[in-house]
């Protein structure tokens, strides 16, 4: 019982302090930003800090990074006070009768719920902020350049009308990473997926060795090897304007070293469904499709995702094989050529964040597709447990 | 319906342990066998080489008449039960039954009939839309025989298919495979290590130890004739008494002499030993609880024992008792033959005196175990 009591208000203090911690660093940072200002603009910083985030309203991006310190910084502090609220009202609850105690850890448990909540909402708000910005930025009309604020004035579809039309590249990039990465999906995943069942189910010479060759391959950054691969590729004439084919080669070729999550979850699968289907009848193969496959969908949406995301969002080997050609570059490559000088940068900022938001949106569909499939504990029954 | 043969049967695993020693058994066409023994004995090894799920280190399995060890599982013509169920978890219990069919590519009506067909035997027709995991063992069970009923496989293997229901369920489940295997009429062969199960289910029964067969014979032959000891303690439930004693002759006569008693050996038995002209010498006497009497007074065929435990099973008692020596001894006594008075005598500490007739008894050889009159 002592225990029982005393873990949760441990963890609470924990949390306390951690919190006490992250509200400390920022605090010191603003201060020392604000220790800086003079105490005219000080006021005006501390007058204007709701108003601005609302308003379109240039501000130099130093001020702009001590509003987000501050909404942070109170956020956070917020949660620490409801944690010591509840820590203290842990310490508190004495020895009590059943039915009060039960009560008292019903308020413990709605208030800690509640702090875990917004906690939650505060990491979320974090984490989003940046998409939300890129989104709002590509609608923004009346200027190209990086502004201090995040609403736009005038909002428009001109930036998206420009990347798509006549004369840009950004088509044939994006066909090109699209292409790569359907690919690529699609062959890895049988790759992983053949790989993983055959390490999972069969038993053969050299199969321990294997896997930990494997294993100790993996350690090694594919990097090392961009320079030879790109000599192979450029002797197989799969570079430049020809590297789409060229990547597949290279995304797909050490696929089947990815077995480890899959293969984990096949041995998780009973030996007896697979004999008991060998015995009514189907091969091996029929076996992986019609049996393992749909038991374990979760781990092939997995294996799908990554293996989509890869190519996608590929940057160094993409841009290495294209070698500067506009028709073998990726989405990735492609518009970071739009940056490439300051003047660049200043002409083609919205257009990149709509870049960036078109990029986005396989993968945002692909994943609302595959999100629903992915579901647990379909194993249910197959065996008595 | 199909004979199976194995011949010199080996089982070697990789690190070169050996699971099943020159097995070798000839399995008659519409035949139930029962391979029994304790766990690691072997007996899901050999049924898992028939069945194809297991490589053949050595000999040959031959389902009627063709040499099937290179034989995929699908190739084999075999039906089988596992003791986990093993059921598809994804499918309903129809898709279940009909996988197998479906592989065969049969039309959708051919498989419709077998399925509500096998379901109606099993009496699972109510559940034919519902998943396996919303099913309870027994209903499993019924699923995991359904699924293999529909093949219309030549043999029908099972591997401890009622080893994980409870008690009341799994005496339920022996008589309905009793009354399927009359059904479907081919042949049987099923793994337990439950010998009731085997002496209920088996037109013969192999009992297997350690790779080896110990005997194969009908469940009457294995009880009343064991090869061996282990046989003799194996088969039986509660297992046979065994007392280290004399076995002497004197003008023809036989007797045995546990714990300073001295009883005669009659019948057949006494016939045999004279035939074969065993002579006096130190055996094992082996005599089931069943064949134990409770005598009235002390004799000089009567063994003076203490009673340890009294275990009252309702229709019977059954009376662990210690001899002087302390060999321990189980008696089983129809709660009939009792008086109320005796009854309430067998408490723990109580003198009893025991006593067997000549009939009874089995003799084993001190060396190699070996029932004497089995040469």
């Amino acid at each position: 019982m002592k225990t029982r009591k005393s873990l949760p208000s441990g963890i609470v203090m924990l949390i306390v302090a951690a919190c006490l911690i992250a509200v400390c660093a920022p605090l010191i940072l603003w201060i020392r930003h604000a220790a800086a200002m003079d105490s005219a603009s000080f006021m005006e910083t501390c007058q204007t800090i709701v108003h601005r985030i609302a308003h379109p309203f240039p501000i130099d991006p130093d001020h702009m990074g001590a509003v987000l310190l501050t909404i942070l910084m109170l956020l956070l502090l917020a949660i620490a006070v409801v944690l010591v609220i509840v820590a203290v009202i842990n310490l508190l609850r004495g020895p009590r009768d059943e039915q009060s105690r039960h009560m008292g850890l019903r308020t413990a448990n709605a208030i800690s719920n509640t702090a875990i909540h917004i906690l939650l909402v505060v990491i979320s708000v974090i984490w989003l902020l940046p998409f939300i910005f890129i989104v709002l930025q590509s609608f923004r009309v009346e200027s190209t350049y990086q502004v201090g604020y995040i609403i736009p004035e005038k909002w428009g579809f001109d930036n998206y009308v420009s990347i798509f039309s006549a004369g840009s590249n950004f088509p044939r990039w994006y066909l090109n990473t699209f292409i790569m990465a359907l690919a690529t999906a699609v062959l890895q995943t049988v790759i992983v997926l053949c790989m993983s069942y055959t390490l999972s189910r069969f038993r053969f010479k050299m199969r321990k060795p294997l896997m930990k060759f494997m294993l100790v391959l993996g350690m090694f950054p594919g990097i090392l090897g961009m320079i030879i691969l790109y000599r192979i590729l450029s002797d197989l004439g799969l570079t430049q304007a020809h590297a789409v084919p060229g990547l597949i080669l290279v995304y797909v070729a050490s696929s089947g070293m990815g077995y480890y999550v899959s293969k984990g979850f096949f041995d998780t699968i009973p030996k007896s469904l697979d004999e008991a289907a060998r015995v009514d009848g189907a091969t091996r193969a029929q076996v992986l499709f019609k049996i393992i496959l749909p038991l374990s969908k979760p781990i092939v949406i997995y294996t799908i995702l990554t293996a989509f995301m890869a190519p996608w969002g590929d940057f160094v080997f993409a841009k290495y094989a294209s070698m500067n050609n506009q028709l073998g570059m990726n989405v990735a490559v492609g518009m970071n050529t739009w940056l490439a000088t300051p003047s660049m940068l200043f002409a083609n900022y919205t257009k990149f964040c709509a870049g960036g938001v078109v990029v986005a949106i396989p993968v945002v569909i692909l994943f609302m597709c595959l999100q629903r499939y992915y579901v647990e504990g379909v194993t249910g029954g197959a065996v008595k447990g | 319906m199909a004979s199976v043969k194995l011949t010199n049967v080996k089982k070697i695993y990789d690190n070169k342990v050996v699971a099943v020693h020159d097995f070798n058994l000839d399995i008659k066409d519409k035949e139930f066998v029962v391979f029994v023994g304790p766990s690691g004995c072997g007996k899901s090894t050999t049924l898992r080489m028939v069945a194809g799920l297991e490589e053949i280190s050595e000999g040959t399995v031959e389902i009627d008449g063709e040499v099937v060890n290179d034989l995929q599982p699908k190739d084999r013509n075999i039906a089988m039960v596992f003791q986990n169920y093993a059921l598809y978890p994804h499918m309903t219990v129809y898709d279940n039954i009909a996988f197998s069919l479906r592989l065969q590519k049969l039309p959708e009506d051919v498989i419709y009939n077998k399925v509500t067909n096998a379901a109606e035997i099993l009496g699972i027709t109510d559940y034919l839309m519902r998943k396996p995991r919303a099913l309870s063992g027994g209903q499993r069970q019924r699923v995991a025989i359904g699924r293999a009923m529909v093949r219309d496989s030549k043999v029908f293997l099972m591997d401890e298919p009622l080893s994980n229901l409870d008690a009341k369920l799994r005496n339920q489940m022996r008589a309905e495979i009793i009354l399927l295997r009359q059904k479907l009429n081919t042949t049987f062969i099923y793994v337990t290590h439950d010998q009731t199960e085997a002496m209920t289910l088996g037109d013969r029964i192999v009992i297997m130890k350690d790779g080896y067969i110990m005997q194969v014979g009908t469940p009457t032959e294995v009880f009343e004739m064991p090869e061996n000891l282990f046989v003799a303690e194996f088969i039986g439930a509660p297992k046979m008494n065994i007392m280290h004693t004399e076995l002497s002759c004197e003008n023809g006569k036989y007797y045995v002499h546990p714990f300073g008693a001295r009883l005669p050996v009659e019948g057949d038995k006494g016939a045999k030993l004279n035939e074969l002209r065993v002579p006096g010498k130190q055996i094992i006497l082996g005599v089931r609880p069943e064949h134990i009497q409770l005598a009235k007074e002390a004799g000089p065929n009567t063994i003076p024992v203490k009673l340890e435990v009294n275990e009252m099973m309702g229709s019977e008692l059954h009376l662990h008792v210690y001899t002087e020596d302390g060999t321990r001894l189980i008696v089983r006594v129809p709660t009939i033959d009792l008086d109320p008075e005796q009854r309430n005598s067998l408490v723990q500490g109580a003198a009893l005196n025991i006593t067997f007739g000549g009939k009874v008894m089995h003799f084993f050889d001190k060396e190699t175990e070996h029932n004497i009159l089995l040469p």
